[in-house]
């Protein structure tokens, strides 16, 4: 069986009435990298925070490598490195001071602090103070304080949040690498699936508190339905006409029509049904669902059965 | 013991900081202001006594003034280093107990401001043997009365126990600058009217200097101590306690 690094039963975190996050049970299998989808205000941020003992969960319980947080926090949090959001950094203290910092606070061997620079690419502005760095260095930067205690499991909170696009290309490479280098599992959250779908095989998605999906990136995948796309100068008349000759019809962007069929028997039958009722065709073409609209769907789906 | 690579990391952070240069250039502005004090004095009586004027001033004007207001600022300014950038989410998020970290701020305004009282002493000593010169109808003042000194530093210090753990406290608790300059300035500004009132050998802010008369003595050392160590480990317990933003 599989080992999980991170599993998480019933985790569940309210503020006042509202509830940040309900009934978690997350498995990320160790060496994977798990990411951790859903839109802003979903949650991600406060499970991460309980999943590094920084806010109490007031239900459920979070195991790290098989063993409860709570009762070995300290030997448990020695083998995890984690990037919290925004960069925590002292800008008034060079970027070698910064790692000093950490380095000290941990105990580890001051050698990690040349490796941890050499990782993220920062050896040569070691010296420079912080204050001067740009917002990619300093991500680099908070990246070398995680890796400092040579961990077992990173996680990374939003970690291309604010980058460019080199940076954010810079970023994905580094984490990959990471992970086949030196196999650590990466638990990293995004509210961008193009972004994670990069670099995760396993995916996790969150709305409003809850997860609505997990599994790997195949299986997340697998969830692409085909349909076919219609054009039409009539949409309403066309969906009417389509739904009564019994097919599931779907409305589109554009005023586009969807329709769940696959085949190019379909379509032909579509079309001719649809040019019978005098009706003006100018588009006809088999789709596949991109993860974006499998994304939309999971949390608009959620959201449904939140208001029923 | 975590308590010690705490600490030590601590010692990093401060480089550069103005935390650090605030730990000297107080006690340079009192030294500096008795100077002139005596400087602009003509006159001194046959039984006037330099070390009783310039070390009771110095010391009186600490406890009562300057170091207050220095606590303040140091509790503002160190837990600002955690504050600033969301620190605490690092810091707290890594293999150390939450409380060394909460006591190891303490400790840093501890010994700030055991450096910055030493800095003070030094310095009003340099400025009495400064004046035996200058004065020759000082010549005569002698060594300066080092038993003294040592025990109402010493004094001053316990007696401000109390206030160095609220204000550690009310810093660690609030991010806002605001909040923390304003509970200090606040303190050391009422103590001007408590002084003289009966609570006043009860108010936390009178405490250092209290320990100058004798009926208040041991009262401000009682409070200052004790009061010091339940401050202490309630802000310790609330900090342990608490979620970090």
């Amino acid at each position: 069986m599989q080992k999980i690094a991170i599993e998480t039963c019933g985790l569940t975190r309210r503020f006042g009435a509202q509830l940040a996050v309900n009934e978690v049970n997350l498995a990320v299998p160790e060496a994977s990298i798990y990411g951790f989808l859903g839109p802003n205000g979903a949650g991600k941020t406060t499970t991460i925070r309980m999943l590094l003992g920084l806010i109490r969960p007031n239900a459920g319980e979070v195991k790290l490598f098989g063993e409860p947080f709570a009762e070995k926090r300290l030997a448990l949090l020695r083998r995890v490195g984690a990037l919290v959001e925004t960069p925590s950094l002292y800008s008034h203290l060079t970027g070698r001071e910064n790692l000093e910092v950490t380095r000290r606070l941990i105990g580890a061997e001051r050698k990690l602090i040349d490796r941890a620079l050499d990782i993220v690419r920062l050896s040569a502005d070691a010296h420079r103070r912080v204050r001067e760095y740009s917002l990619g260095m300093r991500q680099r930067l908070s990246l070398a304080l995680a890796l400092l205690n040579n961990p077992d499991l990173l996680i990374l909170d939003e970690p291309a949040n604010g980058l460019d696009p080199a940076g954010i290309h810079e970023m994905r490479d580094l984490i990959r690498r990471l992970a086949s280098e030196f196999g650590i599992t990466i638990f990293l959250s995004s509210h961008l699936l193009s972004e994670v779908e990069q670099v995760a095989n396993h995916i996790g998605i969150i709305h409003q508190g809850k997860l609505v999906f997990q599994g790997t990136l195949a299986e997340l995948q697998a969830e692409r339905h085909e349909h076919l796309t219609i054009g039409v100068t009539q949409p309403d008349q066309a969906a009417t006409c389509l739904t009564a000759a019994g097919w599931s019809v779907k409305r589109l962007n554009d005023g586009l029509l969807g329709v769940a069929a696959t085949t190019r028997e379909a379509a032909v039958r579509i079309n001719s049904l649809l040019v019978g009722q005098r009706l003006d065709v100018f588009h006809i073409a088999l789709t596949q669902a991109s993860l974006e609209d499998i994304f939309l769907n999971l949390t608009n789906n959620s959201a449904e059965r939140e208001a029923a | 013991m975590t308590i010690f690579r705490v600490m030590h990391a601590e010692m990093l952070k401060l480089k550069r900081t103005l935390a650090f240069r605030m730990v000297f250039v107080a006690p340079v502005l009192v030294v500096t202001l008795i100077f002139f004090i005596l400087y602009e004095k003509k006159e001194f009586k046959p039984d006037f006594d330099l070390w009783d004027s310039v070390l009771k001033i110095a010391l009186n004007f600490w406890a009562v003034f300057m170091m207050p207001l220095l606590i303040t600022l140091e509790t503002a300014l160190l837990s600002g280093l955690e504050h600033g950038e969301k620190q605490w989410k690092h810091i707290l998020a890594l293999p150390v107990t939450r409380k060394s970290v909460y006591l190891v701020k303490l400790l840093t305004v501890h010994i700030l401001i055991l450096i910055s009282m030493t800095v003070l002493i030094v310095l009003a000593v340099l400025v009495g043997f400064l004046f035996m010169k200058i004065r020759p109808v000082l010549a005569n003042a002698g060594m300066p009365p080092w038993g003294w000194i040592f025990k109402h530093a010493s004094y001053v210090w316990l007696a401000s126990w109390l206030i160095m753990a609220i204000h550690t406290w009310i810093s660690v608790r609030w991010a806002s600058f605001t909040v923390t300059l304003g509970a200090g300035i606040g303190g050391t500004f009422f103590a001007l009217f408590a002084a003289s009132a009966k609570f006043g050998k009860y108010y936390p802010w009178l405490l250092p200097v209290n320990v100058f008369s004798d009926q208040r003595l041991k009262m401000a050392l009682l409070i200052g101590i004790i009061g010091g160590i339940v401050a202490t480990v309630l802000g310790c317990w609330d900090f342990v306690r608490r979620d970090v933003a």
